[in-house]
């Protein structure tokens, strides 16, 4: 009881010594004539307008890149409501500017009915197909790289190989595509000359125009191009750990597989997850440069192979079907946000990491 | 030879490697050389195809059999789908111009933004940020571009990668690390904005621009994706040079007749792919030290 009583005392002398404290700096203050609205926090607006004028000589930097993306990034979202339109007024008159979207055709729910067809699920089993065995063979075999490249003990070396497995990532696809179509040609590409001597294939029987090999092809030539550079982030992840951990480790007695398995793997999982997210949120996607050559390049196109970005392509340029086109657009762009925002979930759930 | 002696040479005062961690070793060694093998050498066979004589293509493992000029003769003498040069050099055109404009513009909207007092900062990120989550898709893009009229040219393809909203983040998060001190001295000595910027905020983070200006450069030369949707197989004066190969390669592997040209068909393929990568691998040795600069300022954010 007496302890409370002590302490509600010296409270109240504290507060009233403070209040007093008060009063006399407001009576110092006003003997000086100091204004005390410096003091206080500025209105939003009135701060704004003061920064304004503190940079007015450089905010019109921004105005450039702001144009660029108004008219290339928000203009096309007005393209979002032909999704609204029905798509025989557009068949019929085919290639049409951006401004008709108001002015022509009427205003339907059907297209969001009629893009579910049986072309739509193929194609979208294929993609997904394609994205799910890549990200489950391309993503690790970059990671396996990048820790075989840590464990080299020469950097000389290290770099030689970072060099030469980098290159294919800066080749157009067009190279690319007609170097491995080169040499598994049917009279004469070297590959098909020795997959005839081992008498795994037959001549003239070139294995990139066959119909069942299209998938494994973009899967394999998107590991090929882009394996190399993908373990470039991870490389420098490791390169970037304590040297000291993996010495301590050492005296504890631990082996080369212990090492990688428990300390340098543990240790990039920030950019693993980082990764991850990015591949999970384009899952859609298996980018129309790969895909479309390696379509074109079959000898009996059969409609069993597309998928979504050749059918989009289709859609749009070669039987122009705009309303169509538009919704599978907006289809794709929801989709590939709601992948991005669960892929950030998950990855923060069980790898503690994320994008944001 | 060297490394591998290095690497086995034992060190007294070391602690003794086990067996299992030697083997590791030639085992780490043998698939590194595997890798860079599957990689290199395809594309050592088919360029070294460009330089020889159609008729011996089959015994050509590394190097040519017999060398003729045959195929580059092909290429230059130009055909029904336009010349190799006229393609060659809108593709210079048009990388020149995405890499300074897209690059000068992006780094001069993230100048402003990088400062922490610029008006409605959030406002204007958020502004940027939205193109880079939501995107109309194709169909509108083209539409767009039809009613541009710029559908079949060349500045199409310009116009779309100049909006590049991941190289502004980049350079905004390079340019908040940058030391006050040196703007505040230079502010004292009477610098403008203007001078600020590109005397000292651009010379301070080139190694970030110049990495970013390579992958700029890389990705307009190599791209076709928006040529594909805004160029027709027919317009052939605006070709940029990716396009014409991936038409090359379309129309040389899916013919069936047999023209003289179509019997060195690979060789003709070598040959372009060989010309079209002369530039980048010029620029490739140079890079690789902006790339490992500006990479390590990606990866470890603060």
């Amino acid at each position: 009881m007496e302890n409370d009583v002590m302490q509600q005392e010296t409270t109240d002398a504290l507060e009233t010594s403070a209040l007093s404290g008060l009063d006399e700096i407001e009576k110092a203050e006003s003997v000086l004539g100091v204004d005390r609205s410096l003091f206080e926090e500025p209105k939003f607006w009135s701060l704004q307008k003061k920064r304004f004028i503190k940079y007015r000589k450089v905010l019109w930097f921004i105005i450039p890149a702001a144009l660029f993306t108004f008219i290339f990034s928000y203009i096309p979202m007005l393209g979002v409501l032909f999704a609204f339109k029905d798509s025989g007024h557009f068949k019929l008159f085919g290639r049409i500017g951006l401004w008709n979207v108001m002015a022509d055709g009427y205003w339907t729910l059907e297209n969001f009915g009629n893009i579910f067809n049986d072309k739509f699920f193929k194609a979208v089993g294929n993609t997904l197909l394609i994205n799910i065995i890549k990200l489950v063979i391309c993503f690790p075999l970059s990671i396996f790289i990048a820790v075989q490249l840590s464990e080299l003990k020469s950097q000389t070396m290290a770099k030689v190989v970072l060099i030469v497995i980098c290159i294919p990532n800066f080749l157009s696809w067009a190279v690319v595509i007609a170097t491995w179509s080169g040499l598994l040609d049917g009279d004469g590409g070297a590959l098909n000359n020795l997959l005839v001597t081992l008498k795994l294939n037959e001549p003239n029987h070139p294995l990139m125009q066959q119909q069942g090999l299209y998938k494994f092809f973009v899967i394999f030539l998107s590991a090929w191009k882009g394996s190399g550079w993908g373990c470039i982030m991870f490389y420098a992840g490791i390169i970037a750990i304590d040297k000291s951990f993996y010495e301590s480790a050492t005296l504890e007695g631990a082996n080369r597989i212990h090492k990688m398995w428990y300390l340098t793997i543990p240790m990039i999982i920030p950019t693993i997850a980082l990764m991850l997210v990015l591949n999970i949120s384009g899952m859609l996607a298996t980018g129309l440069e790969v895909v479309l050559p390696l379509f074109n390049m079959l000898t009996d196109i059969e409609e069993s192979q597309l998928t979504l970005d050749v059918y989009l392509y289709d859609i749009t340029i070669m039987q122009p079907d705009i309303p169509m086109a538009a919704t599978l657009g907006v289809f794709n762009g929801l989709v590939g946000l709601t992948l991005m925002i669960v892929g950030n979930f998950i990855t923060t759930k069980t790898l503690k990491r994320g994008l944001w | 030879m060297k490394n591998i002696k290095e690497i086995f040479k034992r060190n007294p005062n070391k602690i003794k490697e086990s067996k299992l961690d030697t083997a590791l070793v030639i085992i780490n060694i043998v698939l590194l050389v595997l890798f860079m093998i599957v990689i290199a050498l395809p594309l050592l066979n088919f360029f070294s195809l460009a330089f020889n004589n159609y008729n011996f293509n089959k015994n050509v493992i590394i190097f040519p059999k017999k060398i003729s000029w045959y195929a580059f003769s092909v290429i230059f003498k130009g055909s029904e789908m336009g010349y190799f040069w006229t393609a060659f050099g809108n593709s210079v055109l048009l990388t020149l111009t995405v890499t300074i404009g897209s690059n000068l513009v992006e780094a001069m909207a993230a100048y402003p933004l990088s400062k922490r007092d610029c008006p409605i900062r959030g406002g204007i990120m958020m502004y940027f940020i939205i193109t880079m989550l939501f995107s109309a898709g194709t169909a509108p893009i083209y539409m767009l571009m039809l009613q541009l009229n710029l559908t079949d040219n060349i500045w199409s393809c310009v116009l779309i990668s100049i909006s590049n909203v991941g190289n502004l983040l980049y350079f905004k998060v390079f340019f908040e690390g940058l030391p006050k001190d040196i703007e505040d001295s230079a502010r004292l000595d009477g610098a403008t904005e203007i001078q600020m910027f590109f005397r000292i905020v651009i010379p301070m983070s080139l190694p970030v621009i110049g990495s970013c200006c390579f992958f700029s450069m890389v990705g307009a030369w190599n791209g076709y994706g928006s040529a594909l949707l805004f160029i027709s197989p027919k317009a052939t004066n605006a070709f940029p040079l990716a396009y014409y190969l991936y038409l090359l390669n379309e129309r040389l592997s899916t013919t069936k007749s047999d023209d003289a040209i179509l019997m060195g068909r690979m060789n003709i393929q070598a040959a372009a792919m060989l010309v079209s990568i002369i530039p980048i691998i010029c620029c490739y040795p140079y890079v690789i030290r902006y790339i490992k600069g500006g990479l390590m300022i990606g990866s470890v954010k603060e």
